[in-house]
């Protein structure tokens, strides 16, 4: 089955893919936040990333006990190979429509 | 690190909302955010960021999900395959024969329940197949009509027949129209004597609009020519004795000669039109009475329009607000009408009308009634599933590790709930087979309903199991679908089931003051009854034999009955005291005051025959009389036209019905009406013409004998009526009739109430027996006694009893206030005495249920149940 991604999905997944070893719930949040320059709700961002897991394109595991936050462990998030090729079909899907659409990247200035 | 801490209160609701659900990371984060905030912003502020999170975690999925997936094991999965139904049914079958004793208890109660619920179904199943045999029933409308009278507004089922000529002039969309009059109570004259005979006036097309079946004779013309008649076939048979009839004159009673052109087929029960016969309504006069006169005085007359298919009734219902406001302008009275199809017009609540009536009020009060009864029953079942709640948990906790759902619990309980109240519907029927005639008999309108078992009924029957199968089972499925698995495994019992105790003791609570209620009813209306048999009228009414004349000649009737022996004294009289009286004004003509007086025309004989009590003058002259001279009158008849004493009435004149009438004598008061309406003026009257009924003063030594010695003497005088003759105080009890049978309902309605609780209380007794054995065996070791044992076992349950008195009484303080004291002239109060008599019959009854079963238990042998440890 196909899978569709909407654009703040597709958005999670990237960032999720770029902190690599580092994706956990605060991080992912302030890289999208300082990446878009734009403030997001927790509560939103964590409906995405449960939805993400739950379509397969995402897996997560709890890691050790912290010393900063009262002990508390993190839970880290990693992209799952279906969550590859989902970004990659997207990823495709863009291309195919830039390469034929008649605004020419040259142009824009 | 700073010392500020994350606002306490914030990550204290977190976690209370998100339960067992794994939220430690999402808390961490949240922790975190909280000391990157504080480096560059207020305390205060990051403290508003933080609480601005956790509300919108709280909202989100994630969090919803993540509850989700704590309350149920790793191989959860929601769907309900027609497999594990199966599997739901063998289950709950098992169970139900492993635990018999209770399945009997639940399937007896429920059965008791639902067999109410049964009759009331059947019931409005019925009357909704009223007027659907009409071919034509979809288009097929009644006018009725709102009269306003100043403040006073009624509906009525009646509209001008002058409405009728006008729409179908003024308005072209119309098939078909019929004008009926139902002022047809005549009787037919035979050769010897007159049978009573009542229909209605109908236009020509009655049978173009209306499907009924016409045996001979041709429906299109039968009603056409003026005194022509259409008979129903009990109608032909009862007059003639034969359905041929077709051409024969009959006579009716100051209506004519009438020619019978028709014969049909007797109409079907479920209709709202009743009649016996059909005169063509040519055969009315004219009508030549003023504008007024035939708008605003239409009692009995309807009118029914036929539209063409496909037409709509809201421009027939603008022409009829059109004519109503043209033809009202100027009256006294603003008349409305609305157009009604004839389907549902039988529920309507209206006056003058047509046929039988079924109201719609009756049938919430019924539908209350039926549900008081049921919900007690479904409680029951809801209680003892709670209460053995703790022998189910572990098969609940396994379905649930090993991946049952929610849902899929709950549906589970639904289904063993549905397979129990599918046994009761069995059970429900048969007592609707028993109780269905005596229900019958109660009613008022009986002979319009028929209760027998149709597809529809049935049909509903089916859905109501399965509607009380999801209210009985909908909260034990609810709690065990919502058991955690972790602790239903553990092998204690959980907290969880002191909180089913509590809704089972509200709902025991409930029953038996519903129980309670329904005694003190029983008990205060029965004692209202008694008043009403011995009520004292004032006149004689034992050993008075009360005779319908029915045609029969006075004075023949007189001199046979007189030879008889048993017969001491006889009267002749225009009706019964005590039943009915017609009123009518009469004046006075020295003051020209007028007055409403009641009246009944009696013989010479009547008021020695009824020891009724002169207090001045004398009674009628006993002989024959050429024109009416005299009347009588009570003492209210006195004292309102304003005479001081009884001798001063006497001789004074009155006009009544145009001629001058004397007083003759002055009769202490007595009850002429029935008991519940106040005395008011009364007057006796001499006309012989108007006498229907004797009253014969008998010996009763032997009734047998005496009634055949009037049958004997009766037979002389007509031979095609049987005499009708029955006692004076049979007659009065009867009026009571309708009360009698509110009586016998609420009581046994009662009777149910109360063995449902006792049902629910037995099965609550036996468990806790049950579950308490080996602590009631300990005790019994250690010394305790029979009767502290059983005292032990029952003091929760006689104190929830308690309880529920106490708490219906100001309830039922309530409804006695608003309700009983509407009824008029209601004698009977409410005192201490009924509601300490009914606490003890309730209380009664519920010990005896109990320690039947405590009882049990604190004799069991120690050794026995202890041995198995």
């Amino acid at each position: 089955m196909k899978t569709y991604l909407g654009e703040f999905e597709e958005l999670v997944l990237l960032t999720i893919a770029t902190l690599g070893a580092e994706a956990y719930g605060v991080s992912i949040q302030q890289d999208i936040e300082a990446r878009c320059n734009r403030s997001i709700s927790i509560g939103a961002l964590h409906s995405t990333i449960t939805r993400l897991e739950e379509k397969g394109l995402l897996k997560s595991w709890l890691g050790g006990a912290t010393q900063e936050r009262g002990g508390r462990s993190k839970r880290y998030y990693e992209i799952t190979p279906a969550g590859k090729k989902a970004v990659t079909e997207s990823k495709s899907l863009r291309d195919e429509l830039w390469s034929s659409s008649k605004i020419k990247l040259s142009t824009i200035k | 690190m700073s010392t500020h801490q994350p606002p306490k209160l914030a990550r204290k609701i977190f976690e209370w909302f998100c339960g067992s659900a794994n939220v430690e990371d999402l808390l961490g984060d949240l922790d975190e955010t909280f000391y990157l905030h504080l480096k560059n912003r207020s305390l205060f502020q990051a403290k508003l960021i933080y609480w601005k999170h956790v509300i919108s975690l709280m909202f989100s999925y994630a969090i919803r999900k993540r509850k989700r997936d704590a309350s149920f094991g790793e191989f959860a999965s929601s769907s309900i395959s027609l497999d594990m139904v199966k599997s739901y049914f063998k289950v709950a079958t098992r169970n139900l024969l492993q635990h018999k004793y209770f399945s009997l208890l639940n399937t007896i109660g429920l059965a008791i329940g639902m067999s109410v619920s049964l009759l009331m179904i059947s019931m409005v199943s019925y009357v909704s197949t009223y007027d659907d045999f009409h071919e034509q029933k979809e288009n097929i409308y009644t006018i009725l009509s709102k009269r306003i009278d100043g403040i006073e507004e009624r509906d009525f089922a009646s509209a001008p027949a002058a409405l009728g000529d006008k729409i179908l002039a003024e308005y072209p969309g119309i098939k078909e129209m019929v004008r009926i009059n139902s002022s047809l109570h005549t009787e037919a004259k035979l050769e010897k004597e007159s049978l009573p005979l009542h229909g209605y006036y109908a236009d020509a097309n009655f049978f173009s609009v209306f499907s009924f079946e016409m045996i001979q004779g041709n429906p299109f013309d039968a009603l056409q020519k003026p005194f022509s008649l259409v008979l129903t076939e009990t109608a032909a048979q009862k007059i003639f004795a034969s359905t041929d009839v077709i051409g024969t004159l009959i006579e009716l009673e100051g209506l004519g000669s009438f020619s019978i052109t028709g014969v049909m087929k007797d109409h079907p029960k479920n209709t709202h039109l009743e009649f016996e016969a059909l005169a063509s309504y040519s055969t009315l006069p004219t009508n030549t009475s003023t504008h007024n006169e035939q708008w605003l005085d239409y009692k009995d007359q309807y009118v029914y329009v036929l539209l063409p298919e496909s037409s709509s009734v809201a421009s027939l219902q603008q022409q009829l607000n059109k004519i109503a406001a043209e033809t009202y302008a100027q009256t006294p009275v603003k008349v409305t009408f609305q157009t009604q199809s004839i389907k549902g017009l039988v529920k309507l609540d209206l006056y003058n009308s047509i046929g039988p009536q079924w109201e719609a009020s009756g049938f919430w009060v019924f539908g209350i009634i039926c549900l008081l009864i049921l919900l007690p029953a479904c409680f029951n079942y809801t209680n003892i599933s709670i209460a053995r709640a703790l022998k189910r948990s572990k098969e609940i906790g396994l379905r649930k590790t090993i991946g049952g759902v929610k849902n899929q619990i709950f549906f589970q309980f639904i289904v063993e709930t549905v397979v129990i109240t599918s046994i009761s519907l069995i059970g429900a029927l048969l007592i609707f087979f028993v109780i269905r005639s005596e229900f019958q008999s109660m009613m008022v309108e009986a002979s319009a309903l028929d209760l027998s078992l149709t597809v529809h009924a049935v049909a509903l029957f089916i859905v109501l199991s399965l509607v009380t199968g999801f209210i009985a089972g909908s909260l034990p499925a609810l709690y065990f679908a919502g058991l955690n698995p972790i602790q239903a495994l553990k092998s204690n019992p959980s907290n969880k089931a002191f909180a089913g105790m509590r809704v089972r003791r509200g709902l025991t609570i409930f029953q038996f003051a519903l129980s309670f209620c329904f005694i003190l009813t029983l008990i205060i209306s029965s004692r209202h009854y008694r008043t009403l048999i011995n009520f004292d009228f004032g006149f004689k009414k034992e050993n008075v034999v009360n005779v319908e004349l029915q045609q029969a000649d006075p004075a023949i009737f007189k001199n046979e009955f007189s030879r008889l022996s048993v017969v001491k004294s006889i009267s002749l009289s225009s009706g019964s005291l005590g039943l009915s009286a017609s009123n009518l004004w009469i004046h006075q003509p020295e003051t020209h005051d007028s007055l409403e007086v009641a009246q009944l025309f009696v013989d010479g004989n009547y008021i020695h025959n009824l020891d009724l009590e002169l207090l001045a003058g004398k009674t009628f002259p006993d002989q024959t009389w050429q024109r009416e001279q005299f009347i009588i009158v009570n003492e209210e008849f006195v004292k309102n036209n304003k005479l001081s004493t009884a001798r001063e009435a006497l001789g004074k004149t009155f006009i009544v019905d145009g001629k001058e009438l004397v007083v003759l004598g002055v009769l202490k008061n007595f009850h002429f009406a029935p008991p519940q309406l106040p005395i008011k003026s009364f007057m006796f009257r001499s006309d012989p013409s108007q006498f229907t009924q004797a009253q014969l003063n008998v010996n009763v030594t032997d009734v047998y004998s005496s009634f055949s010695a009037m049958e004997k003497a009766w037979k002389s005088l007509s031979q095609r009526h049987p005499l009708k003759a029955t006692f004076y105080e049979d007659d009065l009890n009867n009026a009571y009739i309708g009360y009698q049978s509110l009586i016998k309902i609420a009581g046994f309605l009662g009777l149910l109430a109360i063995s449902i609780s006792l049902l629910g209380l037995l099965g609550m007794v036996v468990y806790t027996s049950e579950t308490r054995i080996k602590e009631v065996s300990i005790r019994k070791v250690l010394g305790a006694g029979t009767f502290g044992i059983t005292m032990m076992l029952s003091r929760e349950y006689l104190k929830l009893i308690m309880w529920a008195i106490v708490l219906s009484i100001p309830v039922f303080l309530f409804v006695f206030d608003t309700f009983f004291t509407q009824i008029p002239n209601y004698h009977v109060t409410l005192s201490v005495w009924d509601l300490l008599l009914s606490s003890l019959a309730l209380l009664i009854l519920g010990l005896v249920t109990i320690t039947s079963q405590t009882y049990k238990t604190a004799l069991t042998n120690p050794a026995d149940t202890l041995k198995s440890e």
